[in-house]
């Protein structure tokens, strides 16, 4: 039976740990860099962008590396979010126990998602998981009382603890949001960057390119596939309940549109890359801020000015894939076989 | 008449033709022969307009052809049997006929069901299954189905990729005469890539070797026939 | 046995309507191999282009046809615009992956629905409008007590009946029909028969399209107009093309039928709440047991 090595195999192979390591203090370093320069509103983006990396890496995963295709990553980010805000708002356990908590949940979601998906491919994946995203503003109308429908659970992030404020001073909203997303991605950047040069990442790829092939190798593919789903749901689900952290969890945090606003990310970035993931997230996320800037140039009313934004990602999605469907990061990457 | 003249075709970095250069005669059965993948079948798909070569030039009726889409091409006289799923398997017998003579209907509306007729009098056994899924004939009788598509389109060039592939030779027999008797009564010029050599020089008037995309020769088919050496070291007999 | 009747006329009703849309996405994924993701933006762009020809005064039958010719059209820039120069790409790396050619057109479609609303947004607004119906919505009245059953569903049933049979022998018995057949089944057999397989590509995309804003027209009036109303039609759709089997026409009507009633009852006897999840099981329970639907075919790719 073919096991998951996310770490073990990567420890049979100590480079790979020590890439990922390396990527990891970069990454926590550039972070800590570009956002002591950052003004609050752009601090608490950041911290946004660093929550859909999160997110984008489970679309990577599972799309880029093994080839499934989801629309319902935003789904298993709001179970995520669900089970943070529960176990915070009903039983008072701090986030820090509750945001893995709430990995857990995901996860099993995300088996359950698997073992639905296993069998499927293409667009009766694609359908599918887009009518479970969409389920998710019914269930929580369903089960008004546990989930308070369309309003939602508000979510307490609480103030930094005394050592923290003894050490760093006091830090204002903004930064204690970065502060708090900020170690999560971190975790998040190593596992990913560990995952996709192990050999699990390689059987995945391998199941991704020559599905009938992988499995005239004996590759066990159907509970392979699932595995993949349950990985990319942990990442996903950590996302959901970071972004619920900002305050509110509720059907308007997770709409449809969140699940595709990861893909779309994570194909604009590059779909098979974790530095396609990152970028896809940057311009994600500051998009509609840069559009706006050099809309102001123009006279444009209100209607127009609303769908922009919106109109410009759809396109640049279009221009991507027919154009160049490695994505921004795609072709300047070096080949992972 | 077809000439070819320096054809390259490749993929990736495999070369299937390499400077390919041929005629096929009007009127007259060209045989292409050689090994597997000696590059038989890619040459007819680079004349039909399913491959691009890289180099070279293949001139039909004083034409160049390179480039040209496939659909044209056919437009252009010249019919391509692919070896193998030549015919869809959901459709029937009758509709995948119909399916080479589509481009028809407007120009020769006349001669389109004239060519039906036709095709059911060379092959009766077609007539007889008009109405049934293709996918429910015999080997042999699927190509037979193969070349009345292709020939309904009224071609002057008929490109035929191992029809005896699969197929007893009784089949093989009855399928090659027929084209030997269309080549003969009609004038439609032939391009016929077989592995079976012997059988293929039996019936053609010129004979070109394949091997690893180059022609190593060309001569009339009696010549190649009796060349023992030749057939030795390319052909395995 | 009211309800009973109210829920089995309203589910055959809505039901055409649904399988309308599964047969758009038929004939677009038979014909050019693509599972339309975009084809209900379609359809509410085309609903809008007519909405706002009847609010200026135009009869609702030159919305109507034009709303259709709209859509036709639509469809087939699309197919010339984004999904013809997707498929000539050269195999990249990217490419030669099994699962990523079948996802990138999905996530093409994504894009072109995303367009298609943000483009509506932009044009009319995100305002939500009424849409008129040509005949009347109230029950028929037969021997002093309302029935369940309006003129209007008479006219959708009828509209759909019209238009599967014309779509049957469209696809039957004509040369085109028939080239759009060999096509979607062997592409490269038909270019060999002189078949212009670019051109009946484009014509399933143009079809398709009249036919779920035909959809649109008909869903419109029990509901508003908006540019997302339309997104929950894609998702019935979807699961009644799948339920029937996405291979199949035939398969697309009997999945909108099944579809319809399901949701129908559903409504009528639990609660409008649970439609969504009744969907989702239905989907779910389809997909377990026969994944290519109730009339698709084996499944072959068992290794």
């Amino acid at each position: 039976m073919e096991r998951i090595h996310v770490v073990s195999s990567a420890a049979k192979n100590p480079s790979i740990i020590r890439r990922s390591f390396r990527r990891t203090i970069f990454f926590i370093i550039a972070i800590l860099a570009i956002g002591s320069t950052f003004e609050p509103y752009n601090q608490a983006q950041l911290a946004v962008v660093l929550i859909y990396f999160i997110g984008v890496l489970s679309v990577t995963i599972l799309t880029g590396i093994s080839g499934q295709i989801s629309l319902g990553q935003g789904a298993l980010m709001a179970v995520g979010g669900y089970t943070t805000a529960l176990l915070m708002t009903n039983y008072s356990i701090s986030l820090w126990i509750a945001v893995p908590a709430s990995i857990v949940g995901a996860g099993i979601a995300g088996a359950l998602l698997g073992i639905a998906a296993a069998r499927l491919s293409g667009p009766y994946l694609a359908g599918t998981t887009l009518v479970i995203a969409l389920a998710i503003p019914t269930i929580a109308n369903r089960f008004m009382s546990v989930f308070k429908g369309d309003e939602g659970l508000p979510v307490d992030v609480g103030y930094p603890p005394s050592w923290f404020t003894s050490l760093f001073g006091e830090p204002t909203y903004e930064e204690w949001q970065l502060y708090v997303v900020l170690p999560f991605a971190a975790i998040a950047l190593f596992f990913a960057s560990n995952l996709l040069l192990s050999r699990t990442g390689r059987m995945w790829k391998s199941i991704r390119d020559h599905e009938t092939a992988a499995a005239l190798t004996g590759v066990n593919y159907s509970r392979q596939k699932i595995y993949v789903f349950i990985i990319a749901s942990i990442f996903a689900g950590l996302a959901g309940a970071l972004y619920g952290l900002r305050g509110l969890v509720g059907p308007s945090v997770y709409p449809v549109a969140l699940s595709l606003t990861l893909l779309t990310a994570a194909v604009l970035g590059g779909i098979r890359s974790i530095f396609g993931a990152f970028i896809g997230t940057v311009i994600v996320v500051f998009l509609p801020d840069w559009i706006d800037l050099v809309l102001d140039n123009f006279e444009l009313s209100e209607q127009v000015s609303n769908f922009m934004p919106a109109l410009i990602s759809s396109l640049l999605l279009i221009l991507t894939v027919v154009i160049n469907p490695a994505g921004v990061a795609g072709g300047h990457h070096h080949k992972h076989k | 008449m077809l000439k070819i003249e320096n054809l390259t075709t490749s993929f990736g970095s495999v070369i299937a033709l390499d400077g390919v250069s041929m005629t096929a005669q009007e009127s007259k059965i060209t045989t292409v022969i050689g090994a597997n993948g000696a590059g038989k079948s890619t040459l007819l798909r680079t004349i039909s307009g399913l491959e691009s070569p890289s180099a070279g030039s293949i001139t039909w009726d004083g034409r160049s052809i390179v480039g040209l889409k496939p659909e044209d091409i056919v437009r252009a006289g010249i019919a391509h049997v692919p070896e193998g799923h030549a015919v869809i398997s959901e459709l029937s017998v009758e509709e995948n006929i119909n399916m080479g003579s589509l481009f028809r209907r407007r120009s020769h509306k006349s001669d389109v069901a004239a060519s039906l007729d036709e095709m059911y009098q060379l092959f009766p056994r077609l007539q007889e299954r008009r109405k049934q899924l293709a996918g429910t004939l015999s080997g042999g009788e699927r190509q037979m189905l193969a070349i009345s598509r292709a020939l309904v389109s009224r071609p002057k060039l008929l490109l035929l990729d191992e029809p005896s592939l699969g197929l007893a030779p009784l089949v093989v027999e009855q399928i090659i005469d027929c084209v030997n008797t269309l080549c003969r009564s009609t004038g439609l010029t032939v391009l016929l890539v077989e592995q079976n050599a012997n059988t293929a020089l039996g019936v053609a008037d010129h004979g070109v070797l394949l091997a690893l995309g180059k022609v190593v020769a060309d001569r009339p088919a009696a010549e190649l026939k009796a060349d023992s050496s030749l057939r030795a070291a390319y052909l395995g007999y | 046995m009211d309800t009973f009747l109210a829920a089995l006329f309203s589910g055959t009703s809505r039901g055409a309507i649904y399988a309308l849309v599964a047969l758009g996405l038929v004939i677009v994924w038979r014909g050019a191999g693509v599972v339309n993701f975009a084809q209900m933006g379609q359809a509410m762009f085309s609903t809008y282009i007519a909405s706002t020809l009847i609010q200026n005064g135009n009869s609702y039958w030159v919305g109507f046809f034009v709303a259709l010719f709209a859509g036709a059209a639509l469809g087939a820039l699309l197919d010339v615009l984004v999904m013809r120069p997707l498929s000539n790409k050269k195999k990249t790396e990217l490419l030669s992956s099994e699962s990523m050619r079948a996802a990138i057109p999905v996530i093409a479609s994504l894009g072109i629905l995303g367009v298609l609303q943000a483009l509506a947004g932009i044009i009319w607004a995100a305002e939500e409008r009424g849409f008129p119906a040509p005949a009347a919505q109230e029950g028929f009245t037969v021997a002093g007590s309302v029935m369940p059953f309006t003129s209007f569903d008479v006219f959708v049933i009828s509209i759909v009946l019209i238009t599967l049979t014309m779509t049957t022998i469209f696809f039957k018995k004509t040369g085109v029909g028939l080239a759009m057949r060999a096509t979607a089944l062997n592409q490269e057999v038909a270019r060999l028969s002189g078949i212009r397989t670019n051109f009946t590509r484009t014509l399933s995309w143009a079809i398709s399209g009249a036919a779920s804003s035909l959809a649109g027209l008909l869903i419109t009036p029990t509901s508003n107009l908006s540019p997302n109303t339309l997104d929950l039609v894609l998702i019935i759709g979807f699961t009644a093309a799948v339920v029937g089997g996405l291979d199949s026409p035939a398969g697309a009507v009997l999945g909108g039928f099944i579809v319809g009633l399901v949701i129908s009852f559903v409504t009528f006897y639990l609660s409008p709440e649970d439609v969504f999840i009744s969907i989702l099981a239905v989907l779910l329970i389809v997909l377990i047991v026969k994944p290519r639907g109730i009339l698709g075919g084996k499944d072959s790719r068992r290794v």
